[in-house]
């Protein structure tokens, strides 16, 4: 027995005492994030390299005689003449569900103060997207429960749909009600024990926002109860700018997670436009060429390898992801924008104007679309509201020319009647989503002309009675249209049915 | 700025090519090219002096075995990690050791950018570095 562990005590000797090869640099410059090493000629692209006093860093240039590499951490205490060594492993980050309900900053280090975070897997932060054999068509839908979103601008799982406008104009609510509005449908799915409900987790990747902002996203989400389905990754402004880089492919690392596991995730990439502007600085720095507004040539490069990264999987789950771009003064054409356009499947494009009319969300119809279609609409939607995008893009356009005229005839004026009650009834208050059996119900309502006597004026006070009617009378119909995902003869005679008693109630 | 930057490392990489003999830096080719800078005197001559000085102060260090060692280490030890280290990096290397209480015991051998750590204070930094 004594003999048997004395051999493999031996053996551990002997491998212990083997010497470690390591190989070395010393930081020749280091500025904004960025250092120039001397040495480290094993070092590969991309490779995670160990700075003193626990910092690490990212190669990023492979030159002649000198690495260029950024550093994620506290630059503060680094000095020339340091000393660097390879690790021979890429940048990983914590993945899996003990993140949920946790803020972790570019490297998935807590930074809520709920104390440590026991994961037991990591991913690394890039890798390369899926292929085409693994995917599968989009279809199934993801619900934001922004009726103007998931009845004309469908978003389904695994699609990439682009959130875009000027700023202040809500596009960041979005993202958050789309979130909140997954937790919702997770509560409700999960409670139904339904064997084939397919929960939605949602990561939310801030980069380049103000510290107070972020406290604020999160405050929603706590106060909808939605944390506990979401994970926070933070890089504010003040984060250095290889942090702000790395942010959103850390997040995707924990989305992948849940795709590569049969799950579904959601992840919200709040903004690239901050993100290329960070990764421009770090190329200015690292002294690569510069191409159009001082951006580096790979920066087209830089988002579509992140948003590639989003699918649905066959027999596995999908990550869905909504990037956000901030534009200036309304331009699409700029050169960010038009990049991420180019690479999503669609864009929510919100206009200033609408926003100050009052129109919230200020979905411009016109811009936006949703290139999967409706292969990602359940059919009751398809139902109760096909035919609305086309109705606004009339009523916008009539409304356009009924300025220069008053005389109207019957019919064009029915139809700017109309469309002026859908952009009422499209108007929803900010953290506020809507189930998507509540929605049927009311453009139900709307289709057969329930909302015709109502003044324009009055159409959201008798949307959201409405609503408070269906959720607070009519649990049992609702869950009918969920369960049933389309409407029979049977589910449309009980919906007229009820809104036949709401009409008599609400006019009483 | 950044022009004469370039320049300056584009001739300190030529004329560090041409300090090598069978790809050994040779004190007379240095020698020589020095004093061609010296008479030539070519754009911002203290920026190629110091570009060609690093290089060759890396491949110095590339061709040199530094052995770092806790206690006493025989000559034999020595020469049989040069021979071994020779053999790997396929060139001859020079042996200099160097005594290092603070490794505690066991021995760091540096060969340019590469460090091979075999002692108890390696160990225990990794030991720290796992916890």
């Amino acid at each position: 027995m004594s003999t048997i562990l004395e051999q493999i005590e031996s053996q551990i000797a002997k491998l212990s005492s083997h010497a470690v090869k390591k190989n070395t640099g010393n930081i020749r410059t280091i500025a904004d994030g960025v250092a120039k090493i001397d040495g480290l000629s094993d070092v590969m692209y991309n490779e995670m390299v160990q700075f003193p006093g626990g910092a690490i860093g990212i190669a990023l240039n492979l030159e002649t005689d000198e690495v260029g590499c950024v550093v994620l951490g506290d630059i503060s205490q680094l000095k020339e003449g340091d000393e660097v060594t390879t690790t021979g492993k890429l940048l990983s980050v914590p993945v899996g569900k003990a993140l949920l309900g946790r803020a972790v900053d570019a490297l998935g280090n807590p930074v809520d103060g709920k104390g440590p975070i026991d994961a037991k897997e990591t991913y690394p932060v890039e890798k390369i997207a899926p292929g085409i054999i693994v995917r599968k068509s989009v279809s199934q839908p993801l619900f934001t429960g922004i009726m103007a979103i998931d009845s004309m601008i469908p978003i389904g799982r695994g699609q990439r749909e682009l959130i875009i406008g000027d700023r202040g104009t809500g596009k960041t609510t979005i993202a958050i009600d789309t979130i909140i509005n997954q937790a919702k449908i997770n509560k409700v799915g999960l409670a139904s024990g339904d064997p084939k409900f397919r929960p939605v987790y949602s990561i939310y990747v801030a980069v380049g926002q103000k510290n107070s902002n972020i406290v604020r996203t999160i405050g929603a989400l706590e106060a909808a109860d939605a944390m506990q389905y979401t994970i926070i990754v933070a890089a504010a402004a003040a984060d250095n700018p290889a942090n702000q880089y790395i942010a959103p492919y850390s997040g995707a690392a924990m989305g992948e997670w849940f795709m590569e596991n049969g799950m579904d995730a959601l992840i919200v990439y709040d903004d690239l436009s901050k993100h290329a502007v960070a990764y421009r600085q770090i190329s200015l720095i690292l002294k690569r060429p510069s191409g159009r507004e001082a951006y580096p040539g790979d920066v087209f490069y830089l988002h579509s390898r992140l948003l590639e990264r989003a699918a649905r999987l066959d027999g596995k789950g999908s990550l869905t992801a909504l990037p956000i771009i901030e534009t200036l003064a309304g331009d699409v054409s700029a050169y960010i924008p038009t990049n991420v356009i180019s690479i999503t499947d669609g864009q929510i494009f919100l206009e200033t104007d609408l926003f100050n009319q009052g129109i919230r969300p200020a979905v411009s119809v016109g811009l936006s679309v949703s290139r999967v279609g409706s292969a990602a609409q359940i059919k009751a939607t398809k139902q109760v509201g096909g035919k609305l995008k086309g109705e606004l893009a009339q009523f916008r356009e009539l409304a356009a020319f009924a300025q220069f005229g008053s005389d109207l005839d019957a019919k064009t004026k029915a139809q700017l009647d109309r469309g002026s009650r859908i952009v009422e009834l499209f108007k929803q208050p900010a953290f506020n989503p809507i189930l998507i059996e509540t929605q049927v119900a009311v453009l139900f309502a709307m289709q057969k002309g329930f909302f015709d006597p109502i003044e324009v004026k009055k159409i959201v006070d008798a949307a959201t009675s409405l609503k408070a009617f269906f959720t607070t009378r009519q649990e049992a119909l609702l869950t009918e249209i969920r369960t049933k995902a389309a409407l029979d003869k049977d589910l449309e005679a009980k919906l007229q049915a009820a809104c036949e008693a709401w009409k008599s109630s609400y006019g009483a | 700025m950044a022009g004469h930057a370039k320049q300056a490392q584009q001739l300190a990489r030529q004329l560090f090519k041409l300090s090598l003999v069978d790809g050994v830096v040779s004190a007379e080719n240095v020698g020589g090219i020095l004093a061609w800078v010296e008479k030539h005197r070519p754009a911002n001559p203290l920026m190629v002096l110091k570009a060609y000085q690093r290089l060759v102060a890396l491949e110095l260090a590339r061709g040199q075995v530094r052995v770092e060692h806790a206690g006493a280490i025989s000559d034999h030890v020595l020469q049989s990690i040069s021979a071994a280290l020779a053999k790997k990096y396929g060139r001859p290397l020079a042996i200099a050791a160097q005594p290092n209480p603070a490794l505690l015991a066991g021995l760091r051998v540096r060969v340019g950018d590469d460090i091979y750590e075999s002692s108890a204070a390696g160990q225990l930094a990794a030991l720290a570095a796992a916890l």
